[in-house]
């Protein structure tokens, strides 16, 4: 499986202890479920957030002598995707669709609305951890611009009071 | 005897509530002693009609919509399940609301119709045909039929998918794969998700179909993660499909394996783009390759791979179970078969419209979208997804087909169409194409990591109004050198919307009609 | 070691490694020139005695086909293929200069050197510096930009240090430490314009997985990855007259 052009030099046996301010079992567990296989790469990163909330970035060392990888392909690969993150989200995450249906229906006006609710700026989280602000390009709900999701919960045709809703109902999920 | 009720579970009806008039209606219903089977079908892409209630009646699926949970005891009052006609939200027998019933649905006519899980009722509407007449064709015989068909790549590259499936089928190889790019991000599309949510199996089929003909053993359906419910009914339908045979060991014969995997995308708009979905399935960066080679002759691991979008493989089973004849003999030019145009933004009837190209833009806009939801003019409508061109009123009798379109510089992509009314800010829209292009560059080739940004500088000193004409002029040369020097269509096709707008809407940029001529 | 990897660069660099297979006959500004079957149309330039700019590819490489300055015209193709990715085919045209081709280039210069430090272009002598120099474009005409040249240089390698601001993300350092020496130690931080090379979790080079070998400072073509010992005064940036 491998596409590298060369051999992988045989990296001389790494020592250093892992990290303890994360869960190591909970890694070990998501490495064994996918067989430990490098190329299931991107499904092994989606399971250990869903399972610490987070890519701990101890956790790459263990991740990468699990894999055969080094730290840095797993650091790279990490850093690429804008859904895997080294701190843990707010309690509950918020996206707003920002692309252009929802901006044709009117989505530019209601983001200070949004930001001023949550306390915080698109791409942050408001300080008392509650909500995590995103903007997504596109959430697929072009047919009901403008549109969020709050975690997996899916709502459409928003104006001030649904913002409101939308907002009051992040706040009551905690 | 118990009423059959049907109500989307699709995530764009869900977005507006189809969910609590599910609950309400079956406690209502309840509540009245009066028996009722709920059924969660996908949508059938009629969106200002959700949440759209359908009951069965003797005399065939009775709909009723929008509906809100408050409308229920009305609704329920009138007659609603015994189809009665009375109410005001009454649309009469679903298959006659001429919005749909003037609509060609052959990849999207169970959509809506049938509930995305039940294998029967896929059965029962000619679900497996394409599958099993494929499986009676030697693997050569099933590419002809698709290369006769005319299909080509409904994600915006417009490749014949037959010859595809050739190349793949004659490089030499120990392995082969297909992959399923259903990391559809543009705004304004929502095609793939709906078959994603409401026919799972018309995709699984379509990849059989294609793993048969290239002799594939493995597939994959790379899903964005931002469509969890496609990605849960994708694979449920993957476990269903191998329970009842037709995926897993022997799905394609005796000793012909074939099954599929989904893959859930990480927040990467350009993982779209075929070469960078490959790096990540591979568990990579989403950077993208170059190409030559192309995937169908080095893909994953470097093996013969067949990409295809959703849309493109969902239209393969119906092409092998009617013949390519019928379906080459709808659209127009070297446009054959169906497009799924998807009406978005700021539209009165926003929705998925099936039709056979050579439609043009504005029956499509107009006739199909009802104009604007605001009830302004329509001033600006962006063709094909945040890489496509924006057209102005006079272009909207451009007929839907790629060689058209390409021709007044614009660009079918996807096939979403996003409707501005007059109140749009065209700078502010070119902007935010540069923009977007910053965000989502994967960041390998310069024209795009510096020129998206550069981009951005540029049409905002033009908006604050400085040096205006000497950056009109840099961002013109700028676009020139992303179109041309790009490393793939993400910095190549950006410059599109820039140029459209300044093109089209000069005095949005302070700019006179003459100064932007010369583009 | 060192010594060793200079040793590669001796000599003229064909851009891309050299093939094996039967021979294929092209034609690069009119001159006929005969290449292994699978090589690239900037070795196939290269032979011809047609040398094409280039920044992000080297003959020790894989190509790549990130920096677009080696682009070219083949006849029958279109566009502007980059000619380090663009394998030869019998009887291909190829044109390695034309009006078009130059303005392209420049286009693609000036974007570097709107994010590379003016004051750090005076007295260098790397590939970056040859290219800028070979394409006469020595300014670009951008204003107010966003830019890298705050980033903080790396001198934790004794031998070796790493000045950001003078990176131009082409991945040789990072395909080096892969497919020279298999270690595997750098890596592409995050994406776009605010993509940046580091050692395995953005460490200094001297605690990251680094072996000091030396491939990615013998790769780096700006000079951003540089030997210490070039600067027995010890290393200063360049003072930017620029605000």
């Amino acid at each position: 499986m491998e596409t590298g052009h060369r051999r992988r030099r045989e990296r001389e046996h790494d020592e250093t202890p892992l990290d303890s301010t994360y869960d190591h079992a909970a890694v070990e567990a998501v490495l064994e479920a996918h067989g430990r296989d490098p190329a299931r790469l991107l499904p092994i990163l989606h399971d250990v957030q869903g399972r610490l909330g987070q890519v701990p970035r101890g956790s790459v060392r263990q991740l990468g002598r699990a894999l055969g990888r080094s730290r840095a392909e797993i650091h790279g690969v990490v850093g690429f995707y804008h859904d895997l993150r080294w701190e843990p989200a707010g309690r509950t995450t918020l996206r707003l669709c920002v692309a252009e249906s929802c901006q044709a229906a009117g989505v530019r006006a209601l983001v200070p609305l949004v930001e001023e609710l949550v306390g915080c700026r698109l791409g942050e989280t408001s300080v008392d951890g509650a909500i995590t602000l995103e903007a997504a390009y596109c959430l697929g709900l072009c047919t009901c611009s403008p549109a969020a999701m709050l975690d997996a919960e899916v709502v459409g045709r928003l104006d001030e009071s649904g913002v409101r809703e939308l907002v009051a109902a992040a706040r009551a999920e905690l | 005897m118990t009423t059959v009720v049907h109500i989307p579970a699709d995530a764009g009806s869900v977005a507006v509530g189809a969910e609590w008039v599910a609950v309400a209606i079956a406690e209502l219903a309840a509540a009245r002693d009066q028996p009722v089977t709920i059924r969660r079908p996908g949508t059938r892409g009629a969106f200002w009609l959700e949440p759209l209630v359908e009951v069965e009646t003797p005399s065939g699926r009775v709909a009723y919509g929008p509906v809100a949970p408050t409308d229920l005891p009305g609704l329920l009052d009138a007659g609603l399940l015994d189809g009665a006609s009375g109410h005001p939200l009454y649309l009469g027998t679903t298959d006659e609301i001429p919005w749909l019933a003037s609509q060609t649905r052959v990849t999207f006519a169970r959509c809506g119709v049938i509930e995305p899980l039940d294998l029967d009722a896929y059965r029962a509407n000619g679900g497996l045909a394409g599958l099993e007449r494929a499986l009676a064709m030697e693997p050569a015989a099933v590419i002809d039929a698709v290369e006769q068909s005319g299909l080509r790549g409904r994600g915006g590259a417009a490749f014949p998918t037959g010859v595809k499936w050739r190349t793949a089928a004659e490089a030499p190889a120990t392995r082969r794969y297909i992959a399923i790019n259903a990391d559809e991000g543009d705004s304004g599309t929502f095609a793939d998700r709906m078959l994603l949510e409401g026919d799972p199996f018309a995709v699984l089929e379509g990849m059989a179909i294609a793993a048969h003909a290239i002799v594939a053993d493995t597939g994959f359906v790379y899903i964005r993660s931002e469509y969890p419910h496609g990605v849960r009914i994708v694979e449920e339908a993957i476990v269903a499909a191998r329970t009842a045979g037709w995926l897993g060991t022997d799905a394609l014969g005796p000793g012909r394996a074939f099954d599929v995997e989904v893959r859930v995308g990480a927040g990467a708009y350009i993982c779209g783009e075929e070469t960078s979905m490959l790096e990540s399935i591979e568990g990579k960066r989403g950077q993208i390759r170059p190409k030559p080679p192309v995937p169908a002759i080095s893909g994953l691991w470097g093996m013969p791979t067949v990409v295809q979008n959703v849309v493109t493989i969902a239209s393969v089973p119906p092409i092998l179970a009617g013949g390519p004849a019928a379906y080459a003999e709808l659209g127009v030019g070297r446009s054959r078969g169906t497009i799924t145009a998807q009406l978005a933004g700021n539209i009165a009837r926003p929705g998925l419209v099936e039709v056979p190209f050579g439609a043009t833009l504005g029956e499509l806009v107009d006739d199909y979208g009802g104009g604007t939801r605001s009830g302004r003019p329509v001033r600006a409508v962006q063709v094909g997804g945040p890489l496509g061109a924006y057209v102005d009123e006079d272009m909207l009798e451009l007929p839907v087909d790629y060689e058209a379109l390409a021709e007044a510089r614009a660009m079918l992509g996807h096939g979403g169409l996003v409707v501005f009314d007059d109140t749009v800010d065209m700078a502010e829209q070119a902007r935010f194409a540069m923009e977007f292009c910053s965000i989502e560059s994967c960041g390998k080739c310069t024209p795009c990591r510096i020129g998206s940004v550069r981009g951005r500088e540029l049409i905002e000193q033009i908006i604050r109004g400085e040096e205006v004409e000497t950056s009109h002029r840099l961002l013109l040369r700028l676009c020139d050198l992303m179109e041309h020097a790009s490393l793939c269509a993400l910095g190549g096709l950006t410059p599109l919307p820039v140029l459209s707008a300044l093109r089209l809407f000069p005095e949005d940029f302070g700019l006179a009609r003459e100064a932007a001529h010369v583009v | 070691m060192w010594s060793e990897l200079r040793d590669l660069r001796e000599g003229v660099d064909l851009g891309t490694p050299p093939r094996s297979g039967a021979p294929v006959k092209v034609e690069v500004d009119g001159v006929e020139v005969t290449v292994p079957e699978g090589s690239s149309v900037m070795l196939a330039a290269m032979t011809a005695g047609r040398a094409v700019p280039k920044l992000c590819a080297t003959d020790t490489l894989e190509a790549f086909g990130s920096c677009r300055v080696c682009l070219v015209e083949i006849e029958g193709r279109r566009g502007f293929p980059a000619s380090c990715t663009t394998p030869v085919a019998e009887g291909m045209r190829i044109t390695t200069e034309s009006e078009r081709l130059g303005d392209l280039r420049r286009g693609v210069m000036e974007l570097y050197l709107s994010d590379f430090p003016a004051a750090e272009l005076q007295g260098g002598w790397s590939e970056f510096h040859e290219t800028v120099a070979v394409l006469g474009v020595d300014s670009h005409p951008y204003a107010d930009r966003a830019n890298h040249f705050a980033l903080p240089i790396d001198d934790s390698n004794p031998y070796f240090l790493f000045d950001r601001a003078k990176c131009i993300v082409c991945s040789r350092c990072v395909r080096a430490c892969d497919e020279i020496q298999g270690t595997f130690a750098l890596t592409v931080d995050g994406r776009g314009f605010a993509s940046k090379i580091v050692a395995s979790q953005d460490e200094p080079f001297l605690q990251s997985e680094c072996v000091s070998c030396g491939a990615c400072v013998q790769a780096c073509p700006s000079h951003a990855l540089v030997e210490k010992s070039l600067f027995p005064e010890g290393y200063h940036r360049a003072e930017s007259t620029e605000a």
